[in-house]
């Protein structure tokens, strides 16, 4: 009976584990290729969102951390040629060990503020990065970052992709329903009297900072070597949009919210590039008609949607029992 | 109300869905034509986004003309050419995504683009590893052909050390005194190899050559009054630039009222969509180079190749138009040799291959595949023919003549590790 | 060394960039200082302007005032489009959080660029510099460029023509009043929406303007709406946000910072501009002259 229950309300997730472990024997290269860049995307958008969805901190500069991560494994492994996995670690140890010095300063700020001071260091990152080019290679990037043999084809690729996704996902899932996450929130919402309670805010909005670098330099790290090269572009405050778009989209209030936002926008992107570039103006209206029709994003409209519901359906049991 | 609201949300997401199909349902299936027929699919990879927009678009519209005129006579080996379009968004990771549409799902044949030097080394990896040859008409680093080179990869533009090269033979030939020297060019890759490439010229050419600034403004940099001043500040015999396109027109407008051009010869990319959007602004007497607008060789062929471009489109064509054209017919030339649209094949076939082109004779050479085309350079000037200014004493130098040697070629892969 | 001379040429290219900053920084500083919204539009609004500067100039074809004639009537219609976006997005997400309206404003630059790239075909135009500013004058022997005398002069009409708006009317008043406490004012029954929908158009008028005024200066080109609207942030962040005199001294700031960088350490010249943003961030988050957020 208990087995049932819980068959009922985790079999989504087992289908959709099944369902990403057959993808490759089903769909084709490209649409493997496609799923892999929205399931690194949607760790971005993930980390992104434990800032902004948990925390209340709108950052816009959390493509640095993204691109930081993703220039460590392209310049250890191309210049160094360093192993493949110490690469992946070291990109996310420098993603974490700058977002701990950006995050030192940027977490005394609130709202808007909080938004403009990690927008200005995450295009100081891009700058430097940009302008350096003995170093990094400025505006042409780093090509050639190839996998090892083993991980070389798109398919062995993804099921790497796919560990690391769900793995991070299921970490991000903990860490927001442990004491920890519950006291970010409770910062949030109620910031003096957390500080009343004697929770030292910056020390725990800096630990939190830092987690969401990490998990952004391991999308990025975890990216670089699937596409073979990167650039500077990975920086930019447009590329840190891209997440703020999808938690939008997906809703922030909720925990997949931002992975199914990213999935969206990287499934209708890729579509519709293939027959017109007037991408833009698509994806405007899209966030337009979701913020107007969907306050919230969808999974937060969803989620009211279903909550109003079930007041509505205990209170008619409440009726009834009183009645 | 809510309701409604869903409603039209999800009306609006399935225009989104069933739009593209309707499209899809226009092209008649493939399965039905007789395999003979069966079209040679060209993936066409351009970054229509931001200042490379204009390049992309009007490189579009030579590619076509080339596509049309050779589907009207049978197209490749009797099957007809299908142009697939993909836009990068001048972003290196949407480019290798589309690359990887084109290759994967749409199986193209061949590709050609891009425009930013960028886009095409990121990806100029991926093409390499599905062994898909591609030709670059617009983007121009030599890293394409050199530093990284692909074999799969062919170029009919003429690179930056060829075109920074020549341009540096031309300054020195109209200022033969000149030692010292400025520099200004966009800070990418573009930018980079010409000013690298300009100084080891002018060493060359004047050995007691002294560079005194070198200026970097940013791609898309709207005022360069401070880097004006930076330069004249240093008094230069001359000034090199690879500046282009709206930075070019920006430069050109903000240096004029300080008497820039009537104090220090200049040399930069003044190509037609520059002289054009200048009008009465065009610098005269200022050296320019370019990669072979219709009136830098006005020779029969390129003179047809007007007319039509004139009578479909209303202007005049530029050479990012006739260098996409020539990049179509290098193509049919290759795959009529090869008498297969098979990689390999085509590989083979293309190196050394020469050909007619709109510019004159040019081959591949067979080291590193890159076109021996010609670089123009010349001075500009009124000419009552056009409503725009064109160049006077121009000069059409052979690819040969400024293509970097072999043996240097070869120094450069013992450092990259290129083996061939 | 360096002479003076040269220095103080440098200074003044400075001074000119530091007037182009400032007409487009003003106005997404007054919408910011009175609406609170981070309005990354203004720009798309600026670029817009120019590309109709530029067409209407075309039709008219007027020698001599044809320009001028341009710049006016882009500058009232950015104004009507700052009403439609006012009146029919932002307008209904004041409740929101801030960041709805800010992606809400990107959604607007991503339509915008389309909508140039779909009407001018991304092609990149360019305005002769109008009479009589086509040549330069000289000041201490050195060549200025005489249009850069008009920037700046029309960046100081800007300045007093805001000063006396925002300190000597009644609508100044209001605008100080609500960029201080927005719920008092409307506690004091005045209408807090037909206000901020006079401010969002009164910004766009401003994003117009310096588009048209940038068009004869230099290019217009697709892609002129992100390249400027990251260093209008900077200005707007530096001088601190809402406020007129901030502005002008972020303007100034970054307008020096950027022409003296150029010319001593070129490559870090854009990096000191960020370094400048964040440190002042960091020390007084406000900016030089704002005021901290209630």
């Amino acid at each position: 009976m208990k087995n049932r229950s819980w068959l009922k309300k985790n079999g989504w997730l087992i289908l959709l584990i099944v369902g990403f472990l057959i993808a490759p024997f089903v769909i084709s290269k490209f649409y493997i290729t496609i799923l892999c860049e929205a399931m690194v995307m949607s760790l971005f958008a993930l980390s992104f969102n434990l800032l902004f969805g948990y925390m209340g901190q709108l950052s816009f500069g959390q493509a640095a951390f993204y691109g930081l991560g993703g220039y460590a494994v392209a310049m250890l492994m191309t210049k160094l040629q360093f192993n493949f996995w110490l690469s992946l670690v070291a990109g996310v140890g420098l993603a974490s060990l700058v977002g701990l010095i950006v995050g030192y300063f940027c977490v005394r700020l609130r709202g808007i503020y909080f938004a403009v001071l990690t927008l200005a260091f995450g295009q100081l990152i891009f700058v430097i990065i940009f302008k350096w080019h003995d170093f990094t290679g400025g505006d042409d990037g780093i090509q050639g970052v190839f996998p090892p043999e083993y991980l070389k084809s798109i398919e062995a690729y993804y099921y790497l992709i796919f560990f690391v996704f769900a793995l991070s996902t299921l970490v991000l899932w903990r860490l927001v329903n442990s004491p920890f996450g519950q006291t970010l929130k409770a910062m949030r919402e109620n910031s003096e009297r957390t500080e009343f309670l004697g929770i030292h805010i910056a020390r725990y909005q800096l630990i939190a900072f830092v987690i969401a670098a990490a998990f952004a330099g391991l999308a990025g790290a975890i990216w670089v070597p699937f596409y073979r090269s990167v650039a500077p572009s990975y920086l930019t405050w447009i590329k840190s949009g891209e997440p703020v778009m999808a938690a939008i989209l997906g809703g922030p209030n909720v925990f997949l919210g931002p992975v199914l936002g990213m999935f969206i926008m990287t499934f209708i992107h890729a579509y519709i590039l293939g027959f017109t570039h007037f991408w833009p103006i698509i994806m405007g209206t899209i966030i337009l008609i979701i913020i107007f029709v969907l306050p919230g994003g969808i999974l937060g409209f969803a989620k009211e949607k279903l909550k109003e519901k079930r007041d509505i359906q205990n209170q008619e049991q409440v009726g009834r029992r009183s009645g | 109300m809510k309701k409604v609201s869903i409603i039209i949300l999800m009306l609006f997401v399935s225009s989104l869905l069933v739009i593209p199909m309707g499209f899809a349902q226009t092209k008649p299936a493939p399965a039905k034509k007789p395999v003979s027929k069966e079209p040679v699919k060209i993936g066409a990879i351009y970054d229509f986004a931001g200042p490379c927009y204009m390049y992309s678009e009007t490189g579009m519209h030579g590619l076509r003309i080339a596509v049309e005129e050779i589907n009207s006579k049978g197209g490749f080996l009797g099957r007809p050419i299908e142009v697939i379009v993909r836009d990068t968004e001048g972003k290196v990771d949407v480019a290798v995504r589309e690359v990887k549409d084109l290759l994967l799902r749409e199986k193209v044949n061949f590709l050609i683009g891009p425009c930013s030097s960028g886009t095409g080394l990121a990806m100029q990896v991926v093409h390499t590893e599905y062994k898909t040859i591609r030709i670059s008409a617009i983007a121009n680093t030599e890293g394409q052909t050199v530093d990284k080179f692909s074999p799969y990869f062919f170029q009919v533009v003429p690179n930056t050390y060829m075109e920074a090269t020549a341009a540096t033979r031309y300054l020195h030939k109209k200022v033969p005194t000149a030692k010292k020297f400025c520099t200004i060019n966009p800070d990418y890759e573009f930018g980079r190899r010409e000013a690298a490439a300009f100084t080891e010229e002018i060493k060359r050419l004047v050995p007691d050559a002294e560079i005194l600034y070198e200026a970097w403004p940013k791609f898309g940099e709207k005022d360069f009054t401070a880097f004006i001043t930076a330069i004249m500040a240093k008094k230069p015999d001359a000034v090199h630039s690879s500046l282009f396109g709206g930075d070019l027109v920006a430069f050109t407008k903000q240096a004029a009222p300080y008497g820039f051009f009537e104090k220090i010869p200049f040399i930069a990319l003044y190509d037609l969509p520059v002289l054009i959007a200048l009008g009465p602004d065009a610098p005269e007497g200022t050296f320019a180079f370019a990669r072979g607008d219709f009136f830098q060789d006005p020779n029969p062929k390129m003179m047809a190749f007007v007319d039509k471009f004139r009578k479909a489109r209303g202007t005049y064509p530029d050479g990012w138009a006739v260098m996409n054209y020539d990049a179509v017919y290098l193509l049919k030339a290759g795959v009529d040799k090869a008498k297969t649209i098979e990689t390999e094949a085509v590989v083979k076939a293309l190196e050394g291959i020469t050909i007619d082109s709109l510019r004159g004779t040019f081959s591949i050479r067979p080291l590193d595949h890159m076109g021996t085309v010609p670089c123009y350079q010349g001075t500009i000037a009124k000419d009552p023919a056009y409503p725009f200014k064109i160049w006077k004493d121009i000069t059409r130098v052979p690819g040969e003549q400024v293509v970097r040697p072999e043996a240097s070629v070869r120094e450069i892969w013992k450092k990259t590790g290129v083996v061939r | 060394m360096m002479s003076f001379d040269v220095l103080f040429n440098q200074f003044l290219s400075g001074i000119a960039r530091a007037a182009l900053l400032f007409l487009v920084a003003s106005g997404l500083s007054l919408t910011f200082g009175v609406l609170r919204v981070l309005n990354f539009s203004h720009g798309s609004l600026y670029m817009l302007g120019a590309f109709v500067t530029y067409s209407v100039w075309k039709v008219l074809l007027i020698p001599v005032v044809g320009f001028y004639i341009a710049t006016i009537l882009a500058s009232l219609i950015m104004g009507l489009i700052g009403i439609l976006i006012e009146f029919f997005l932002l307008r209904r997400l004041y409740a929101r959080g801030w960041p709805e309206q800010l992606l809400a404003t990107y959604a607007i630059v991503l339509i915008i660029t389309d909508i140039v790239k779909w009407g001018w075909g991304g092609e990149f135009l360019s305005i002769p510099r109008p009479p009589p500013f086509k040549g330069a004058v000289f000041l201490f022997g050195f060549p200025f460029p005489s249009y850069n005398f008009f920037v700046i002069l029309l960046g100081l009409i800007l300045v007093i023509v805001l000063w006396w708006l925002v300190y000597k009317t009644r609508l100044g008043d209001i605008i100080r009043a609500a960029a201080h406490d927005r719920e008092m004012v409307s506690a004091l029954g005045i209408p807090i929406p037909w206000l901020f929908t006079w401010i969002f158009v009164l910004g766009s008028i401003i994003a117009g303007l310096s588009g048209a005024v940038t068009a004869p200066f230099g290019s217009i080109a697709l892609g002129m709406d992100i390249e400027i609207i990251v260093e209008c942030f900077a200005v707007v962040v530096i001088g601190g946000m809402g406020s007129l005199p901030g502005t002008l001294l972020g303007s100034f700031i970054v307008g020096q910072v950027y022409a003296f960088g150029i010319m001593f350490k070129p490559e870090l010249a854009l990096a000191f501009i960020f370094m400048v943003m964040a440190a002042v961030l960091i020390i007084r988050p406000w900016g030089i002259f704002g005021r901290p957020e209630r």
